[in-house]
């Protein structure tokens, strides 16, 4: 008798789509099988994400400071969190770069989308290559760069502004300069990487319906109002998102260009939490992570929900 | 849908709720155990005294974490020479960043080193997870400097092998000086400053003689080295603050004083506003511990060899003529596998002469010399027998026994608290407002006095 006639199941060989019976079958209870597959990314998941989180939440009740026992003092943390005037700043410092920023980076990311992905535009590659180098520059470099650029007496922006007869100013010395300056830092930096996100938007767009609107003799400007923009609103409200996480939690920025001054004017959200951690205060940092994430994604859910609303 | 892959909706989520609040009452159960009432007074004051090895051949592997830079080459030049005297002992030098690792290494207690390089100001901080060296160091605290003693001190046990001493020094601009006509030498006290910098904006006018820094923590920095020269600092021995204090009073008085009658260049360390104006001659009194010798040395290129160095003014007649101003210790933590062969190796680098000589001497990273600090130990510190030589960004000048002379006159202090860079954002900050003519020195003690006791010192 051949083999291959032989109608019964291969033995440890891989098997026919009908009749065949899963080797795993026997031993393994096919509901359970599903999570079997899922359990290494849970297993990560839980060990890199979900634990440090609730450590973090549980270390936030009390006064630790990272040895011995920790003592439960309940509420307290953020009771002093919430009384606190530098808190609060720094969360008006995120807000108000976050308002120099978001609405900024979004139209002009999308201005040069646009003109990135007009096919009659010459060196392309080149552009978009061009626009993403910022990103990917190491930030202490930049930072650095910041600092000599800005710099009050002998920095190239204020030598510009001399030689149009202009004063000095303190970029980065002054409460009403320094977060301009580093705002400005953050949309040098991070805008190539925004403008690659809605470059992908833009290139799902079908071309015909640009074609349809030109027959219909609808300009350039009423194409990006009334197609552009919401074919790409979801990209749009998504890197909103993404940008509103990224200010919240600025850090580098801050801590190498300014180290949080003048007078704490741009000690970020992300900054002040540092220095609870860095000075020990454990406690009173994991209690300041929670309000951050309790207020990023409060201001996230807005997004998400404004998104919704216009669908 | 198949049976018997999903479960109803309803119990799906009961199970799943269920599975969640299991996870999070295992996953909180980890990790440090939490208690109600205070910490136990007797096992809190309980001491770890690191005793030296007993055999007289120590053998064994060490881990030591240094800054990278040029001190890590110069540590790490000096490990052959200690394997001459301990030859079984191996030493892995690791450049680290420490203050990114070490709070986390010492926290997890996970491939902690033997021994650290530590900022004075860091040691008190970390002091429970670091063995008290009051044992091995007692042959040698007679001889080393009392400021350094003091600020590695807590609760009567020693947490540092101290380093450097890092005296602050009165650098200035001797050739532009002598141009405007104004002697440097007969600087005694901070009042002849404030005359010596009028004399000189006269003579130049348009220029703000003596520096004044702009960097909260910087600022902080040098205040409380202006204060170290009058024994006192941000906290006592005890952690508790004295900031509202005469001495305070005085030196914020001074700087509000040179500020007010604009004397001085308002810049942070060494930023290009600050570089321009030395290099320009408006700044020619730097105020400053005696790593600014580099600045003359390597970064200011038109004006090196224009300055000189002396001893700080003193804040009355026959005070003090100087007041520390940063410096580094060696840190031995308690989860350390070998710290007592750690230790070996500090006391070779710091108390035996070929030790001290391979560090400040003449070596591959400085040829001259480390001429940025002198070390804390006496015998090391002989103004008769130089470890670096003249610093040619000082016209030649023979620094050594500058420094080693001024270093002599630094009054004892305390160990800075925990919260020290933490007071940066209060005390330093006010200081800023103050040059910036938003606070009196009066305002600047009491609102930061207030700040950090409810922030800061409260809350330990």
């Amino acid at each position: 008798m051949s083999v291959l006639a032989s109608p019964g199941p291969v033995q440890g060989g891989v098997r026919g789509r009908t009749g065949a019976r899963p080797l795993l079958r026997p031993w393994l209870p096919r509901k359970v099988a599903p999570y079997l597959f899922v359990l290494p990314f849970i297993a990560l998941f839980v060990a890199f994400s979900v634990y440090p989180m609730l450590f973090t939440l549980r270390l936030s009740f009390t006064d630790w400071r990272g040895s011995g026992a920790a003592q439960w003092v309940g509420w307290d943390n953020y009771a002093y969190l919430l009384g606190n005037e530098m808190f609060w700043g720094s969360l008006g410092n995120s807000a108000l770069l976050w308002l120099m920023i978001v609405p900024v980076q979004v139209v002009l990311s999308l201005l040069i989308a646009v003109l990135l992905n007009n096919a009659k535009i010459r060196m392309r590659s080149f552009y978009r290559i061009a626009f993403l180098v910022p990103f990917v520059t190491p930030l202490v470099a930049v930072a650095q760069i910041w600092v000599v650029v800005f710099d009050q007496n002998y920095g190239a922006v204020n030598g510009l502004l001399n030689i149009l007869g202009l004063p000095d100013v303190g970029w980065l010395t002054t409460t009403a300069f320094a977060k301009p300056t580093l705002a400005l830092l953050f949309l040098w930096k991070t805008t190539g990487f925004i403008v690659i996100i809605l470059l992908s938007g833009l290139q799902s767009i079908d071309a015909s319906v640009y074609e349809a609107a030109a027959i219909d003799g609808a300009s350039r400007a009423r194409q990006l109002r009334s197609i552009t923009v919401p074919l790409v609103r979801r990209t749009l409200m998504f890197s909103v998102v993404l940008q509103t996480l990224a200010v919240f939690q600025m850090f580098a920025e801050p801590f190498v260009v300014t180290d949080g001054g003048p007078y704490n004017s741009t000690t970020t959200a992300g900054l002040h939490l540092y220095e609870h951690i860095t000075r020990g205060d454990l406690g009173t940092g994991a209690a300041n992570s929670f309000l951050l994430v309790v207020v990023v994604m409060g201001l996230s859910l807005v997004f998400v929900r404004l998104l919704r609303t216009e669908d | 849908m198949h049976k018997g892959v999903l479960m109803h909706p309803k119990k799906n989520t009961a199970a799943a709720a269920a599975g969640a609040l299991t996870l999070a009452i295992t996953l909180t159960a980890c990790g440090p155990s939490i208690t109600s009432g205070a910490p136990d007074d007797a096992e809190a004051a309980s001491v770890d005294r690191l005793q030296a090895p007993a055999t007289e051949s120590p053998r064994g592997e060490i881990t030591i974490w240094d800054r990278s830079g040029d001190l890590f080459n110069v540590f790490d030049a000096v490990i052959d020479d200690f394997n001459e005297v301990y030859p079984d002992i191996t030493v892995h030098h690791e450049a680290v960043d420490i203050d990114a690792k070490l709070q986390n290494t010492l926290i997890t207690g996970t491939d902690v080193p033997d021994g650290v390089f530590l900022d004075d100001a860091k040691v008190a901080g970390f002091s429970e997870y670091l063995w008290d060296l009051s044992d091995v160091l007692a042959p040698y605290t007679d001889d080393i400097a009392p400021q350094k003693i003091d600020v590695n001190s807590l609760d009567g046990a020693i947490h540092g092998v101290p380093f450097d001493l890092d005296p602050g020094l009165l650098f200035y601009n001797e050739t532009a000086l002598t141009d405007a006509g104004v002697d440097a030498t007969q600087i005694e006290t901070y009042d002849d400053l404030l005359e010596a910098a009028r004399e000189y904006q006269e003579a130049v006018p348009g220029s703000a003689p003596i520096h004044l820094e702009q960097s909260a923590f910087l600022g902080q920095l040098q205040l409380e080295m202006y204060a170290g020269q009058l024994g006192t600092s941000i906290a006592d021995e005890n952690g508790e603050l004295r900031l509202d204090s005469d001495e305070y009073r005085q030196v914020l008085g001074w700087l509000d004083t040179v500020n007010q009658e604009g004397l001085g260049t308002r810049a942070e360390y060494l930023s290009p506003s600050d570089v321009g104006a030395l290099e320009s001659g408006d700044q020619v009194f730097y105020p400053w511990a005696i790593w600014f010798s580099f600045a003359p040395e390597q970064q200011l290129t038109e004006t090196s060899g224009d300055w000189r160095a002396m001893p700080l003014p003193a804040w009355e007649d026959g005070g003090a003529r100087s007041g520390a101003m940063g410096g580094s210790s060696f840190v031995l933590p308690k989860d350390g596998e070998n710290a007592d062969l750690a230790w070996l190796f500090y006391e070779f680098l710091m108390f035996h002469e070929d030790g001290y000589r391979a560090v400040w001497g003449e070596n591959d990273t400085y040829p001259n010399g480390l001429a940025t600090s002198i070390p804390a130990y006496s015998p090391a510190a002989d103004p008769a027998n130089p470890l670096f030589g003249p610093v040619q960004g000082l016209g030649g000048q023979d620094l050594w026994t500058t420094a080693v002379e001024a270093g002599e006159q630094i009054p004892g202090g305390a160990p800075a608290p925990a919260w020290w860079t933490g007071a940066v954002d209060y005390l330093g900050t006010n200081v800023q407002r103050m040059y910036d003519g938003d606070m009196t020195p009066d305002e600047v003690i009491e609102q930061s006095t207030a700040d950090i006791q409810t922030n800061l010192v409260d809350r330990q």
